[in-house]
């Protein structure tokens, strides 16, 4: 067993172990922790294989300004009205965190399983790895702006849409200026 | 095996850095605040220059009791101090110390800085909720909303750098201001954002909110004594240097410099700028909350983006 190897596990257990206990912990705030322990290590599996631009950006997003979002909304929303799930009746208890993470779970594994084969199937698939890109920024920069500059400036356009959006609806919410 | 040793070899390098760097920062920060404020204690203490304080220090850390506050939560409380070390010991990596001298080179050096610093908002959060205190909860909250609103303007005020060197690699940069000059004259607006807000990030006077002891104690650090304290004053010494020779590499051109070897022309100006951080923490008072909010958002902000559109106007005329 060589070292990347020995990282890819490591990693893919953190992933593994912390995403589940983000789905199973009682308190918010250690869900939160555990989240952002899961986007560190699925920046980590980028970074082994050497996208290492989309790892950065992984952490710069997900592990840390997503992670802010996430802090702040649980420290402005009241800890009594977070309480965790229990269950009552038989979909309650499907749907809550205790019970209900087995059917979904192996609903995903199957899909991602089936997809897996699929893939590895499909003719035109690289059997064999291909070498790194040396320097991936400037293919990523390339392919946003140059092919798929449209997509790109669609999203941009959701995006500052939902922004505006949120703005309203706080505004007609709260009533009040801070 | 190789790649073990390179690594665990750079780890400790590392580490011996830090803790040197500390020990030096802090008897650097009571000469200067003695000087600057007539404070006698710092300018008569024994031993060359002084420097028994800072070992006098490290005895009373490593001594004193390491007490956990009944109510906390056990595990965020515990780690919250090794967490803060991790990305102070992580941004090591990409710092072009010399002309081929970098831990690890990569190409997207800039992005990993500004991603890796972000997480200390998480040990800040983990430390302050996991006192169980409201002051460390407070510190915590002012923390988190000051690294949120400074991080923007920090990495748009980069973006200046990056547009006319032509790459987020850290040694490319510092190599175009070989030939170029020194990238702090064209991004003078850069360096000025740049600048404050990275004595934001870092939490220092005029920005220290997170820990304004006259209001809550000190913040999130609050319920810590000894070694576990030392750990988060390791981590924000850490940050000062890495956060001032990042400053050195994009805006003073790194390693550049006449005669002397690359490495040490990068420590003298990291240095130098860290001992201008020191001189603005211990000359301006404390500003209110909503001062540094306005200031992010309505002054910073604007600001940065407006250079890095007359950055781009001005190359694509060119």
């Amino acid at each position: 067993m060589n070292w990347p190897m020995v990282a890819f596990l490591f990693l893919a257990a953190m992933v593994l172990v912390s995403a589940w206990r983000v789905a199973t912990t009682p308190s918010i705030t250690h869900a939160t922790l555990f989240l952002a322990t899961t986007f560190a290590g699925v920046a980590g599996l980028f970074f082994l294989l050497q996208a290492d631009f989309l790892a950065a950006v992984q952490l710069l997003i997900y592990a840390g300004a997503v992670m802010a979002v996430v802090i702040f909304a649980v420290m402005l929303s009241d800890m009594r009205d977070i309480e965790p799930v229990r269950g009552r009746g038989l979909a309650a208890q499907v749907a809550s965190s205790q019970f209900g993470w087995l059917p979904l779970a192996g609903a995903t594994v199957l899909f991602v399983l089936f997809m897996l084969v699929y893939v590895h199937a499909a003719p035109g698939w690289p059997k064999t790895p291909v070498a790194a890109a040396p320097d991936s920024t400037s293919y990523i920069a390339g392919a946003l702006f140059g092919s798929y500059a449209l997509p790109f400036e669609v999203a941009s356009v959701l995006l500052l849409a939902a922004m505006i959006g949120a703005i309203i609806l706080t505004r007609q919410e709260g009533g009040r200026r801070s | 095996m190789n790649i073990l040793l390179a690594a665990a070899l750079k780890v400790v390098g590392v580490l011996v850095f830090v803790m040197a760097n500390a020990f030096m920062l802090i008897w650097l920060e009571r000469k200067v605040s003695g000087y600057i404020q007539r404070r006698y204690g710092p300018l008569r203490v024994g031993g060359p220059a002084g420097i028994y304080q800072s070992a006098a220090d490290i005895l009373k850390l490593l001594a004193k009791e390491d007490f956990m506050p009944g109510g906390a939560d056990r595990w965020l409380w515990l780690l919250a101090p090794v967490v803060s070390m991790v990305p102070a010991v992580l941004v090591y990596l990409v710092l072009p110390i010399g002309r081929t001298f970098t831990l690890q080179d990569l190409g997207v050096g800039l992005v990993f800085f500004s991603s890796v610093t972000s997480f200390t908002l998480l040990a800040i959060f983990m430390a302050g909720w996991g006192s169980n205190n409201k002051y460390s909860l407070l510190g915590a909250m002012r923390a988190g909303a000051q690294l949120f609103s400074y991080e923007v303007p920090l990495i748009l005020s980069t973006i200046g750098v990056v547009l006319i060197a032509g790459s987020l690699r850290l040694q490319t940069i510092v190599a175009a201001q070989t030939q170029h000059g020194w990238f702090f004259f064209e991004q003078i607006v850069g360096f000025i954002v740049f600048f404050i807000a990275s004595i934001a990030e870092l939490n220092r006077t005029p920005f220290d909110l997170a820990e304004g002891e006259s209001e809550i104690i000190a913040g999130y650090h609050t319920e810590y004594s000894g070694m576990r304290w030392a750990m988060f004053m390791l981590a924000e010494y850490s940050n000062l240097f890495t956060s001032s020779a990042l400053g050195v590499a994009l805006f003073f051109g790194g390693w550049h410099g006449p005669w002397l070897p690359g490495w040490v022309w990068f420590l003298l100006k990291t240095y130098i700028v860290v001992f201008v951080g020191m001189w603005i923490r211990w000359t301006l008072p404390r500003i209110r909350i909503d001062q540094l909010l306005d200031l992010g958002w309505k002054f910073l902000l604007p600001v940065s983006v407006a250079n890095i559109l007359g950055t781009a106007l001005v190359l694509m005329v060119r």
